[in-house]
């Protein structure tokens, strides 16, 4: 499927701030899934736009603005073609699991099987994965389609509950969190079976006729899990979905911490306020997918002339 | 003078008796005029060398007390002598080493060929807390990594040095060394300059020289700066020292911004563009927007301004992994690697305690046996198995089953000793040192170091956060 994607991110602040210094990882990845035709940027106010590849493949855009500045706007727009994914097969034989150790054991796996910031184990997270009862009895592959199902029928989506920089912890305790909270807990979850796995951060497209409760949310992320003879397999567990051609990939990390969409700092003493408005269209149907530009949080800043971080919270 | 000053036994090695009754030849002249001094003189000495320190303001911090955290680095009046020989091995066999761990450096952040070897585990790598993954892929200027070392050897009861920590971070000290010098060619001048000993002055000269070489841009003079965390460091005053030595500016976080992609300092001119960075800063806190977010004394965007190569540092992102405790263990296998020799200098034997048989041996035998964290320097993270309590090594037993892959475990090493002029009485305390290694163009090492001094007597801790002193160095 083709798509096209709007992506506008406003920061506001109640006073001017000097030296924003901001990285992106907004461009939508070209990768053996999917391919990204055109991308363009628009800041406001402009700056000279610089361009890396991260350690995970990612595309990065980086920026300054010295002058001072109340309000900082980053629109983007891209064209995606997305490939129809393979056909899983139901399950996979036993035996896959000694083919898996083996080529974790010649290949790179270690960012994505070793613990990082979120998605590492704790008490609650072991007490779940007994719960889940996800041992290697089963083949890899049922398990893991089981994992991505637990989340919708266990744990309620509820933006709000969570924040941007919670722990796993809050989520499982509480029983509810938004895709953010749902794909670091089942990477924690998948790692502890050894199993690679990594953070995808994206956008999904809604079908009109399967509008459900994030409908409203394009921005989205999900898990990859990586499987004998099938490669990274994605996971949405948000939506108890295998990732298919709605899913459009930006950015691949350990967890949320290698793939904000802004990562940025400043100088100022100020509140900010961040807006976010994305819209994803069929490129070929002209079917609209939007959400409306709202508020997403507040973050008090207090520190006087001091730079301090802020993270996109793209929550979902 | 007599060999004759307390707890010495058979296995120590002494720096001025070697294992033998009589001073060492190259000891002699310094042996017979402390002897022949009346030892008022020789007190007065004393006296007017620490007045030096204070006058000059020679200080360090000393973290986790309360009282006044500045203090004077003790400095001890008897020099330290190294044979030209001696110098010579101690000279080739860092050269190979910081050769080696130099390409371990550059592989581990691109290729892996040493992991994929199985030489040096991958887990080892990923695991360490001073492993910058940001690094894969990133290139550095010339391709050299660690320009300046601070290599800690103490030499062992068979008189032959060995490596006890490869220091790749920012090591401090070099500061102590150059004031010792000066102090000890005023205070003995004769003795010093019958004695041949070797010139270490040129060091700032040298370090400005390998922080040139390191220029990304060779079509102008570059514009040098030394990056302090600022006054509340514990080697602030090295810091201004050296930038004094060199003539380059000293400069905090807030004197830098990053526009554009490239670093400049803020002047009263204006901006003026850096091309080199001497950061006395670690990895965590020099940009919070690649690494900790919390940092106020980095600069945002410098390393994306690094990465694209507009600004070289030294030194590079991410060689703290290479002075890994437990990666210690592998330097002899990463210089047989790579370099296809034998180490010149030796190991000492290291016990890692992710290894359930060497862990169980090192929990039943805590109480002979030297435990470090893996992380952490300056003599913290800490315990001399012999000189610990039950309760010490109660608390170090669980923190190992807690975290086995965060220690380490060494016999505990009979460090030679020196004698030192201790409370008005010549007595022999334990020494290692530190020679200062700079890797521009090429690798050149100041004849010298600095000799630091367990002032406890008994000790094996020398480090000066811990109550150490220091001697100036005679390299012959």
């Amino acid at each position: 499927m083709h798509f096209e994607i709007f992506h506008l991110t406003r920061f506001e602040y109640s006073n001017s701030v000097t030296e924003s210094v901001m990285e992106l990882r907004m461009q939508p990845l070209t990768n053996e899934n999917q391919h990204c035709t055109s991308f363009s940027l628009q800041l406001s106010p402009s700056a000279r736009i610089f361009e890396f590849v991260d350690q995970f493949g990612n595309i990065v855009q980086h920026f300054d603005i010295p002058e001072k500045h109340s309000k900082l706007e980053i629109t983007t727009k891209s064209f995606v073609e997305v490939n129809e994914p393979q056909k899983l097969p139901e399950s996979l034989p036993l035996e896959s699991w000694k083919q898996l150790d083996e080529e974790i054991e010649k290949g790179d796996f270690w960012e994505f099987l070793l613990p990082s910031q979120f998605a590492h184990p704790t008490q609650p997270l072991t007490d779940l994965q007994k719960e889940l009862n996800a041992t290697r009895e089963k083949d890899p592959l049922t398990l893991l389609r089981e994992i991505n199902s637990f989340f919708k029928a266990n744990f309620e989506y509820a933006p709000e509950t969570t924040e941007v920089d919670s722990p796993i912890d809050v989520a499982i305790k509480q029983r509810s969190g938004v895709c953010q909270d749902f794909a670091n807990i089942m990477i924690a979850l998948v790692r502890g079976l050894k199993i690679p796995c990594r953070y995808v951060s994206g956008y999904l497209f809604h079908r009109t006729n399967d509008r459900s409760h994030i409908a409203q949310d394009a921005t989205h992320a999900w898990v990859e899990a990586y499987l004998p003879t099938l490669g990274w397999v994605g996971f949405d567990p948000t939506n108890d979905l295998i990732v298919g051609d709605r899913h459009i990939s930006v950015a691949v990390g350990r967890d949320y911490t290698d793939v904000p969409p802004t990562r940025g700092v400043f100088k100022g003493n100020v509140e900010s306020q961040l807006s976010v408005a994305v819209r994803v269209r069929q490129a070929e149907t002209d079917e609209i997918e939007s959400s409306e530009l709202h508020a997403i949080r507040r973050k008090g800043f207090t520190v006087t002339m001091k730079p301090k971080i802020q993270e996109a919270a793209q929550q979902q | 003078m007599e060999k004759d000053y307390g707890d010495i036994t058979s296995v120590i090695y002494d720096e001025m008796y070697g294992k033998s009754d009589e001073p060492l030849a190259h000891y002699r002249a310094v042996s017979e005029t402390i002897s022949n001094m009346p030892h008022e003189e020789l007190l007065q000495r004393q006296q007017a060398a620490d007045l030096s320190f204070l006058h000059q303001g020679i200080t360090f911090t000393v973290y986790g007390r309360e009282e006044g955290t500045e203090k004077i680095f003790p400095y001890d009046l008897i020099p330290r002598i190294i044979t030209g020989d001696e110098w010579n091995t101690i000279e080739r066999g860092l050269k190979q080493r910081i050769t080696a761990l130099n390409h371990f450096l550059h592989d581990i952040y691109h290729e892996g060929k040493i992991l994929n070897d199985g030489i040096v585990p991958h887990e080892l790598v990923f695991t360490c807390k001073y492993y910058r993954r940001e690094m894969r892929g990133v290139d550095v200027p010339k391709g050299i990594y660690i320009s300046v070392v601070g290599t800690d050897l103490v030499r062992i009861s068979d008189g032959s040095f060995a490596v006890l920590e490869d220091n790749l971070r920012v090591p401090s000290g070099v500061s102590y060394m150059l004031a010792n010098r000066q102090v000890m060619k005023r205070v003995f001048p004769r003795l010093f300059g019958n004695y041949g000993v070797r010139p270490i002055e040129n060091y700032g000269q040298q370090l400005l020289t390998t922080l040139r070489a390191l220029a990304p841009r060779e079509d102008r003079e570059p514009n040098i700066v030394l990056l302090t965390p600022g006054v509340f460091n514990s080697a602030y005053f090295e810091h201004t020292f050296l930038a004094r030595q060199m003539g380059i500016e000293l400069v905090e976080g807030r004197d830098l911004l990053v526009h554009d992609n490239v670093v400049y300092m803020r002047t009263t001119a204006g901006l003026r563009r850096v091309d080199v960075i001497y950061r006395r800063l670690d990895d965590d806190f020099i940009d919070p927007l690649a690494f900790r977010p919390d940092s106020q004394l980095g600069v945002p965007g410098l390393f994306n301004a690094y990465r694209s190569g507009n600004v070289a540092l030294a030194n590079a992102i991410g060689t703290g992994i290479a002075d890994d405790k437990a990666l210690y263990a592998y330097v002899p296998k990463i210089i047989k690697y790579y370099l296809d020799e034998e180490p010149i200098l030796q190991n000492i034997q290291t016990y890692l305690l992710d290894d359930d048989s060497n862990r169980k041996y090192v929990l039943e035998n805590l109480d002979k046996l030297v435990v470090k964290a893996v992380g952490e320097s300056g003599g913290y993270g800490m315990l001399i198995g012999p000189h610990s309590t039950r309760e010490e090594q109660a608390k170090f037993k669980d923190l190992i089953n807690e975290n086995p892959r965060n220690y380490i475990a060494q016999p505990t090493l009979a460090l030679s000793t020196a004698p030192c002029l201790i409370e008005n009485e010549i007595t022999s305390r334990h020494v290692d040192l530190r020679p200062y290694i700079l890797y521009g163009d090429e690798i050149s090492i100041v004849a010298g170091g600095l000799t630091r001094v367990a002032l406890k007597k008994g000790s094996l801790v020398v480090n000066s956060s811990q109550g150490g002193g220091s001697k100036d160095t005679w390299v012959l």
